[in-house]
């Protein structure tokens, strides 16, 4: 476990939330490398939000440690961002208002009003800077807070499903942006997904997590060059591998959860 | 997908919104003159009756003619001038302290669950008192008439303020807070960039209640002490018999309390965030 080649070190964090007695999440040790995407999956409820939520500062584990480039997050930062499921824009904001938030925030934007404009150009909204956020489409949404997430140039990007409120022609085409923003632009990005598709077009590793405790249970490198096909034979072969190793450690676990009871 | 990201007109909006769905342009002027024209045929048609019947026949000042007459004296004379001044003067000084005391308590209210569980009961309870009920004590503590008009006038417009204010922010979506402090914002950014103009929008139906509640209360309040104001014309006119005079500041009033609530309804639209 180096942490210095790592961005996101995570070290034997557990989690039980108050009023239970079983614990949600149970030590975790994770080294998350630099400038690559890591891809989280995990059966529904096994504690992929929580932790990722632990990991932008906007909750703390009941025990273990996080550090994002040498600093112990115990709060949020602009730093390690957080990018959610919903995009959750203000609607009194325009396009530009809702990228440049951030920056607002650090009252840094009068300085840096060109890298909001290049952001939304980058991912497709110039037309509609002065537009009421209102009056966009849920993809247009989430470029935008896409666009807000980067606009404080993040060491972290944390995704927790973005795309699964979309479109499959919508879902694709942000799947391979983001992927090429990660790579382009040097950003440790980790991403909780339902999808072994999204997982495999996007990630660099994937994690898998099971439930009850939620816990790290396998993980496989995706050596695979951008752009991916999905329709070539590697890519096929990638995501059977992954299916079998997820249904694998789900097996073992169920069965172990049997035993137990 | 943006419907279920954004939340929807809220109910109060909708309440307060639904009488201002008027069509607009030639035809919303039609028949609003034509809704105005029913009211003083109705008017005109009551002092008739009154002025035919001998019981009431000295109450024939009522009717519309004697009232617009002495209604075009009292704008030439000038008196209407300060009558006006020193009611919009009171009421502008009640919706003021509304505001200033209402929006911030309100506020607390609404984010603090601690608050409200705290604040609930005895603010239901003090909401349910009549403003003009205080006006023994409002006069036993305030030195001026003018004060205590004024303190009874806060009394009316605290109520629809702080509570539209703590509506509006308990209303606020949970994840608008976390988004907000995942891009780094500090409370007094939350307040200003978040919850204020999430709430703008409650805030002014808030003030727009208080406004007609206000203007209700006005009246008899200025029935108290003082020697100026539309409640104070109301009640010498009637002491003097100058029924024609009576009526006419009946016609003010409605005409005054209609053009407020006209700029409440400008200042809701003009800081509410929803679509449409
Ligand atoms: N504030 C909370 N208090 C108590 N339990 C919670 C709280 N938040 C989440 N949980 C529980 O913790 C577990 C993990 O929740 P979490 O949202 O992290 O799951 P997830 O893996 O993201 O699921 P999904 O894939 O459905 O989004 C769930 O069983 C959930 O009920
Ligand atoms: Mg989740």
């Amino acid at each position: 476990m180096s942490y210095k080649a790592s961005n996101v070190w995570i070290a034997n964090l557990s989690h039980t939330f108050k009023k239970q007695v079983k614990p949600t999440l149970s030590d975790i040790n994770l080294s998350i490398p630099k400038g690559q995407l890591t891809a989280l999956i995990g059966r529904s409820g096994c504690g992929k939000s929580t932790l990722l939520q632990m990991i932008a500062g906007l909750m703390i584990p009941s025990d273990g440690a996080i550090r994002i480039g040498g600093h112990t997050v115990t709060k949020p930062s602009a730093k390690w961002n957080m990018m959610f499921q919903n995009p959750s824009l203000y609607p009194w904001m325009t396009v530009r208002e809702s990228a440049a938030l951030g920056l607002v925030f650090a009252g840094t934007y009068k300085d840096k009003k060109d890298k909001v404009e290049d952001l939304l150009d980058m991912v497709g909204l110039s037309e509609l800077k002065d537009e009421n956020v209102q009056k966009l489409s849920g993809g247009q949404q989430q470029r935008v807070a896409l666009a807000r997430s980067l606009a404080t140039e993040p060491e972290v990007l944390l995704l927790d499903e973005p795309f699964s409120a979309l479109d499959a022609f919508t879902r694709t085409t942000l799947q391979n942006e983001v992927a090429q923003i990660c790579h382009d632009q040097g950003i440790t990005m980790v991403m909780v997904t339902h999808d072994i598709d999204e997982a495999v077009a996007m990630a660099d590793n994937v994690i898998i997590m099971s439930q009850n405790p939620g816990e790290i249970v396998g993980d496989l490198k995706v050596n695979f060059s951008y752009p991916r096909d999905r329709n070539s034979e590697e890519f096929i072969i990638l995501k059977e591998k992954l299916f079998g190793e997820f249904e694998k450690i789900d097996q073992a676990k169920q069965k172990e959860l049997l035993e137990m009871a | 997908m943006s419907q279920s990201t954004l939340p929807s007109k809220s109910s109060l909006s909708r309440i307060t919104n639904g009488f201002n769905s008027l069509p607009t342009g030639v035809q919303g002027f039609v028949n609003a003159t034509i809704g105005m024209g029913i009211l003083l045929f109705f008017w005109w048609v009551g002092g008739l009756l009154i002025a035919n019947n001998p019981d009431t026949e000295a109450f024939a000042g009522f009717a519309p003619g004697s009232a617009f007459v002495a209604l075009w004296a009292l704008i030439t004379n000038g008196e209407l001038w300060g009558t006006i001044y020193s009611s919009l003067y009171r009421i502008l000084n009640g919706l003021f302290w509304g505001i200033v005391i209402g929006v911030p308590v309100g506020i607390l209210v609404g984010y603090f669950i601690r608050v409200r569980q705290i604040a609930n009961m005895p603010l239901q309870f003090l909401r349910m008192i009549s403003p003009l009920a205080w006006m023994p004590i409002s006069v036993l503590a305030f030195e001026s008439w003018d004060n205590a008009i004024i303190f009874l006038l806060v009394m009316a417009t605290l109520w629809p303020i702080l509570f539209g204010t703590a509506h509006g922010v308990q209303r606020i979506d949970p994840n608008w807070f976390k988004v907000a402090r995942n891009l780094g914002a500090d409370g007094y950014q939350m307040l200003r960039r978040i919850i204020l103009p999430a709430i703008g929008q409650d805030v002014f139906a808030g003030i727009r209640l208080a406004i007609g509640v206000a203007w209700v209360v006005l009246v008899p309040a200025e029935y108290l002490g003082v020697t100026s104001g539309l409640g104070y014309a109301i009640n010498d006119a009637r002491d003097t018999l100058d029924y024609g005079k009576l009526a006419a500041v009946v016609v003010v009033i409605g005409a005054i309390g209609y053009m407020l609530d006209f700029i409440a309804v400008k200042l809701l639209k003009r800081y509410s965030w929803h679509a449409g």
